[in-house]
């Protein structure tokens, strides 16, 4: 441009010269017409001003709304201040509303941009509505001052630049605005996807995994946890980045800070060795129906920038998604849980239904009657009266630990082990050492059986037992009114490997004696009170209905007990009852 | 959901990734064990030519910063290329140009690594 204006400027004549300012106007307009660009059109406002009116000094001051002062934005000739320098001018713009100030003929003070007698003019860079700034424009070369044409065509550049600069910062704004737009629409599209595949997932693992991606992606961040509430404690359900893992007590001081949302202090990260090593600068609350469920941290953008107010929101937003997702994949997994034990209870009850005596055998001598009362878990109750290859008859109780799917296994296991070992020919002390070896080596430590077992002699009205820690079977002589307990025998079956041989100790069942077998389920019912059943209230039963046959007396003891725990039954169980027959 | 593709080849120490269609959150995974098989070898230059990558999400994007952390540290990189102009918008949106090297070419990312370009560590 300055190589078409250069030739002209040497014509002198008044139109000439007008012609050619129309001209320079004309172009000026053209290009900041198309010119978006605030520092070009500052460029080209101060350089053709200066070139054209031989001005040496000159500068463009831009007005700064929120500080109320003035940034230097281009300035020539002048070696005391330079670009990006602050000034304050002695009045205000409000107050000179034309075009241009002349400090001196007003009789303002000086600005202290330009001291001594080179003092010159300020246009007033406005629009119609906004004071942008000023362009100053010193003494000419040869001292002169700018004459009325002059004044006049550098007037209306400073009116067209300030459209042009207005335009270029309303473009600017613009920009910004969209720019800002297309990241709240990214950050919703970012949601909706996560919501999709959160829905989708049914692992906590994989939608915190996908949680962690989608903040780390979106936040721009190298390091964050989520502290998880879990059975009531802060659990590290994701992390990236971390040095190391927080401790317990870390979890539960991070998770216990009272903020919804706390950009970590100078003096919080003086407390926090975990926060400080590892630059997490800011930690989000999240909540379910006004429970605290989760703590994010976060660390500062990887570019070093703090998080921007949106970004928090974000992260709210998000965390809020997560959280609800994972605590429902929770409940989902508690729930596949619970239909997994009921089914597993449902085959265990099936294994032990199946494991009970279908008809009991009629054995001369004494009449049986046997029942297990299952609860609604499965306990490990287990009895048999099974004939033996001799023409005698086998009789067992027991009580198998725990309940569920695993109490019913071992319970089928020893029920094999008695079937297996029935026709082979040794003692019941022999068997019951083989069974509790064969349990023993078998078995977890935690698992053991109550087992009594005795094998009747019909012919000489026999029973001879063996107690492996049961509750001891209760015999009632005829008139006596004194029961005996049948204690004798030996260790709980699977606690220790066979050393000393199990006990046999034989009994007498004549006519009208009564012996009663039961397990645990029977002596320790309980009642609203808390208070047990016991086996002084099972001997009073006994002696009051012991003139019944077996079968009314097992189940006169088994209405009592339901009468005494007003039917809420916590644990199986079983009864054999025996009484000899004259 | 667009199919995701990736092609892996290597190049002395660089390891080149191509890779094709949408990275999400299930391509991220499938791109991040891709990356660890790598890693596991003690390889951490990594060149991502994204030439037909038609879209990427914030989780595509987090799959790289879990990583980067790790890969820095082996004074590694990911470097990237190729982008279109959807993807990169993308990553200009979220700040991204001004964490990892963004490159027009495959050749100069590789060249990046091989003359010792910055290093992150």
């Amino acid at each position: 441009m300055e190589e078409t204006i250069m030739p002209e400027r040497l014509d002198s004549t008044g139109k000439e010269e007008t012609r050619f300012q129309l001209r320079t106007l004309l172009e000026t307009s053209r290009l900041l017409i198309e010119s978006r660009d605030i520092p070009v059109i500052l460029d080209n406002l101060l350089y053709i001003t200066m070139d054209k009116m031989m001005v040496p000094r000159g500068a463009v001051l831009l007005y700064d709304e929120k500080r109320r002062d003035y940034r230097v934005t281009r300035i020539k000739g002048h070696a005391s201040m330079q670009e990006e320098d602050r000034l304050t001018l002695p009045w205000k713009h409000s107050d000179h509303e034309p075009i241009v100030v002349d400090p001196m003929a007003l009789d303002l003070p000086y600005p202290e941009l330009f001291i001594g007698k080179n003092r010159g003019l300020y246009f007033n860079l406005r629009t119609s509505d906004h004071h942008l700034g000023y362009l100053y424009l010193g003494r000419k070369g040869n001292d002169g001052i700018l004459n009325e044409q002059e004044i006049d065509f550098v007037e209306s550049l400073s009116i067209i630049s300030a459209v042009g600069i207005s335009n270029s910062q309303l473009f600017g704004e613009m920009h910004k605005m969209n720019r800002k737009l297309d990241r709240r629409v990214f950050e919703l599209n970012t949601l909706f996807e996560l919501s999709k595949d959160f829905s989708f997932s049914t692992s906590r693992k994989v939608i915190a995994g996908t949680f962690k991606f989608a903040l780390l992606g979106h936040l721009m961040v190298r390091k964050f946890v989520l502290l998880f509430l879990i059975d009531e404690e802060p659990t590290v359900m994701s992390s990236s980045g971390l040095t190391r893992m927080p401790n317990r007590q870390e979890r539960e001081e991070i998770f216990d800070l009272p903020q919804e949302l706390l950009r970590v202090q100078p003096h919080q990260h003086e407390a926090s060795e975990f926060l400080y090593e590892n630059k997490i600068s800011t930690l989000v609350a999240l909540r379910l129906q006004g429970e605290k469920v989760a703590v994010i941290g976060v660390s500062d953008k990887a570019t070093g920038q703090p998080l921007s107010r949106t970004s928090l929101h974000f992260l709210q937003s998000l965390g809020n998604l997560a959280v609800l997702s994972i605590q429902k994949s929770v409940f989902l997994e508690e729930r596949i849980e619970t239909e997994r034990l009921e089914k597993e209870l449902l085959i265990a009850k099936e294994v032990q239904n199946g494991l009970f005596p279908s008809q009991l055998p009629e054995i001369p001598g004494i009449h049986v009657a046997a029942r297990n009362v299952p609860s609604q878990h499965v306990g490990g109750d287990y009895f048999d009266v099974v004939p033996s290859p001799d023409g005698n008859h086998i009789l067992a109780i027991a009580d198998v630990s725990g309940k569920g799917f695993p109490a019913a296994l071992l319970m089928a296991n020893l029920q094999s082990m008695l079937h297996v070992l029935l026709p082979v020919p040794i003692s019941l002390s022999e068997a019951t050492g083989r069974i509790n070896n064969l349990i023993f080596h078998n078995t977890p430590s935690d698992r053991f059986v109550t087992f009594f077992w005795a094998k009747y002699f019909y012919k000489e009205r026999r029973l001879r037992y063996i107690n492996a820690g049961h509750n001891p079977p209760l015999l009632l002589k005829n008139k006596a009114n004194e029961v005996s307990e049948l204690r004798e025998g030996g260790m709980i079956l699977g606690v220790v490997p066979t050393v000393t041989p199990y006990a046999e100790t034989d009994v007498q069942l004549d006519d009208g004696d009564l012996l009663v077998c039961f397990t645990d389920g029977i002596t320790e019912a309980f009642d609203e009170n808390g208070e047990e059943y016991g086996k002084h209230r099972l001997i009073d039963m006994l002696i009051q209905v012991r003139e019944r046959s077996p079968h009314d007396i097992m189940n006169a003891i088994i209405q009592d007990v339901n009468r005494f725990s007003n039917h809420v039954q916590a644990d199986d169980f079983t009864l054999i009852v025996v009484k000899g027959t004259p | 959901m667009k199919s995701f593709h990736l092609e892996h080849r290597a190049d002395g120490p660089v390891d080149i990734f191509r890779i094709e269609g949408e990275l999400g959150t299930e391509s991220a995974y499938t791109l991040e064990a891709a990356l660890l098989e790598q890693m596991r070898n003690g390889r951490y230059c990594f060149v991502v030519n994204a030439r037909k990558l038609e879209q990427i999400t914030s989780t595509g994007l987090g799959m790289f910063m879990a990583r980067i952390e790790e890969i820095r540290t082996h004074h590694g990189d990911i470097k990237f290329c190729h982008l279109r102009s959807r993807v990169y918008h993308v990553f200009d949106l979220l700040g991204y140009p001004s964490f990892f090297e963004i490159l027009d070419k495959e050749d100069e990312a590789i060249q990046r690594f091989l003359n010792g370009g910055d290093d992150h560590a």
